[in-house]
């Protein structure tokens, strides 16, 4: 088991924003974290990359905490932030490197990885530019190239879909399958709900800091039998529910 | 329109007056009047001792007044989100432009006469002109002004294709030919040109604003550059939110940038390192700090006095440096890293300490041209070597962990 988060409370202040939420993701699986705007998504991923604590609970990743050995729980972990932050001070290159240098991977083996994935993102000619100089877009890209440099273990990927163009969008799909298949797990969350019913292998559907239901798509149509076939649907009369 | 010019201008002012307090305080009043008395008595001694119809007068006469010419920029008090919310009354927006360049041009008025009051024992004296000639002068100077920023409203137009018509060489062109004539012939002559050009620009511009487009990018980019400017200045005096440094590549820096080895312990130097040198706040801190040191021990003569300014000047340094460790902790990678907080320290306080040491060196270096006695030289040298080591070594690891433990 790679991430397991159990009954975990918390939020940014004493006021809990996550009520008791627990859901695992399993070497080599995608995972998707489906909720509105507000229902704890970033919260929960900002526990698990370690940036809040939670009130209660645990967060395990193949059986350590942040708290038992945090370096070794960071190892493990490689993380695409919704909007993009960059080192204003570091070019392109630079954050290759000091990427490699945080994880302490092996350079010549990494920059092999880092030039084929910079000529898929055609971000190949622009080693030497400064972050100021990226459009948004660019700066996802670079978000992604610098995660899947590593060998990380799990891989967080917040809304990764607005803002990067079709074809990078395709490309970052490709690139989660194949580290699914080294046996990777990721987990996403997301609002564009139709790529998100193709690619996840399962789904936690949070709503107003609680695990709603989680699933595959057959579970869930079978807890909701009524709601419909989609995930689409599915979602929405999850929250119809809570609005009557 | 000139409604909302006046809303903004009343923030504006309210702002500047907040800041201007903070400026103006009792030492910097104090220091200011006994500055502005020396400077009076020396120009009046100068005055003294002027012959009339001195050769290079007309000429200090033209350096000032074409630089005064030149102050007081416009000031427009536009906002970023003005082109998105201010597109729909483009046309509107000349009342707003014209109502700013009325504000610009009062703050400019008043230092062109202020300038022109100083001036004039000098041109009575050194050019022998009458009351009569100074004041036709002083009108061309106001004309002049005028002129001036009648070319600054225009150029948020795009009434001449690429070109800028504020760009400061036609300003200096349109100065000197006004300013020349008058200093060597007669003031009348500069009066007239003014007249005729600022009267020109006047009827060019009515004819030609109406069927443009505002350059709203480059107009808020002057704006936001003006009011930068002014940010800074203050900045000098206290703490303005404002402003946050730029950052400039220095390709030449390079070289001392690759003697981080990129190995894993090494990581936060790495970030640390580049940031210090590129970003221009924290290492224009160091350097002004340093040539200042370096400056006022050069002229410093004793035997105590340059080991007490040198030990102050380093720990200002050290001091100033502190806050600098918190640098990208709004970053989120720094927290995300599999990177341990006693190697953030480990690596800052070795920046701290390669930084000090440079200063120190560069001030011993002075000190020993300055004052090559063995006792000061001597002094000094072990004052500094314990200063660094403390600083560096035992105080800020001690400063940083308190930080580390407020993170939370």
């Amino acid at each position: 088991m790679a991430l397991e988060v159990s009954h975990v409370v918390g939020g940014y202040s004493q006021i809990p924003v996550l009520k008791d939420i627990s859901f695992d993701v399993q070497d080599g699986e995608l995972v998707g974290l489906i909720g509105l705007n507000g229902a704890g998504k970033s919260t929960t991923i900002n526990h698990v990359i370690g940036l809040l604590t939670p009130h209660k609970g645990t967060i395990t990743l193949n059986g350590v905490t942040i708290t038992q050995d945090s370096q070794a729980y960071k190892q493990q972990i490689a993380y695409i932030p919704e909007t993009p932050v960059l080192y204003q001070e570091l070019t392109l290159r630079e954050h290759l490197e000091l990427t490699m240098m945080a994880y302490d991977l092996d350079h010549e083996a990494a920059w092999v990885t880092a030039h084929d994935l910079l000529k898929t993102f055609r971000l190949d000619n622009k080693l030497d530019w400064f972050p100021a100089n990226f459009s948004k877009g660019m700066k996802q890209k670079v978000m992604i190239v610098c995660a899947f440099l590593t060998q990380a273990k799990l891989f967080i990927i917040d809304e990764p879909f607005l803002g990067l163009d079709p074809l990078a969008v395709n490309d970052l799909l490709q690139l989660i399958e194949k580290r699914k298949q080294e046996g990777a797990s990721i987990l996403m969350s997301t609002h564009v709900l139709d790529t998100a019913q193709r690619y996840c292998d399962r789904f936690v559907l949070l709503h107003d800091g609680q695990v709603k239901t989680e699933g595959t798509l057959s579970e869930l149509q079978a807890a909701l039998p009524e709601a419909g076939e989609s995930l689409n649907d599915i979602y929405l009369s999850m929250t119809k529910v809570d609005r009557s | 329109m000139t409604e909302l010019f006046h809303e903004r201008l009343q923030r504006h002012l309210r702002e500047m007056a907040k800041y201007l307090r903070l400026v103006f305080n009792d030492f910097f009043v104090f220091a200011l009047l006994f500055f502005l008395g020396g400077l009076g008595l020396g120009y009046s001694n100068i005055l003294k001792h002027l012959k009339a119809d001195q050769w290079w007068a007309p000429f200090v006469a033209l350096l000032i007044l074409a630089i005064t010419a030149q102050i007081g920029r416009y000031a427009t008090l536009i906002e970023d989100a003005d082109r998105v919310f201010l597109l729909p009354k483009e046309r509107a927006m000349h009342a707003y432009f014209v109502q700013a360049r009325k504000y610009s041009l009062v703050l400019a008025e008043i230092v062109q006469v202020i300038v022109m009051f100083i001036l004039t024992p000098f041109l009575r004296v050194a050019l022998g002109w009458s009351l009569m000639e100074v004041i036709l002068l002083l009108i061309a100077q106001l004309v002049l002004k005028d002129a001036l920023l009648r070319l600054d409203i225009a150029s948020a137009y795009q009434v001449t294709g690429q070109r800028r018509m504020n760009h400061w060489s036609l300003k200096w062109l349109i100065s000197l030919v006004v300013l020349v004539p008058g200093l060597w012939l007669t003031p009348f002559l500069s009066f007239v040109l003014i007249l005729f050009i600022d009267v020109f620009s006047w009827l060019w511009l009515e004819e030609r604003w109406p069927k443009q487009q505002i350059r709203w990018r480059e107009q808020i980019k002057i704006e936001d550059n003006r009011m930068l400017g002014i940010y800074r200045f203050f900045n000098l005096f206290t703490e303005v939110p404002m402003v946050a440094g730029t950052i400039k590549r220095r390709r030449y820096l390079d070289g001392i940038l690759r003697l981080v080895k990129p190995t894993h312990s090494q990581t936060y130097l790495y970030l640390y390192s580049r940031g210090m040198l590129r970003g221009t706040e924290f290492s224009g801190l160091v350097v002004r700090l340093t040539v200042i040191g370096m400056l006022l021990l050069y002229f410093v003569r004793g035997q105590w006095l340059p080991i007490f300014l040198a030990a102050l000047f380093i720990y200002l340094i050290g001091f100033q440096l502190l806050p600098f460790f918190q640098q990208y902790d709004d970053v989120v990678f720094t927290h995300v890293y599999p990177l341990t907080e006693q190697q953030q320290v480990k690596s800052f306080v070795k920046l701290v300490t390669l930084i000090l040491a440079v200063a120190a060196a560069l001030l011993w270096v002075i000190i020993l041209i300055a004052n090559p006695t063995v006792e000061t030289a001597g002094g000094s040298l072990v004052v500094e070597l314990i200063e660094v080591w403390y600083l560096a070594r035992i105080y800020t690891p001690q400063r940083l962990a308190r930080a580390i433990k407020n993170r939370g």
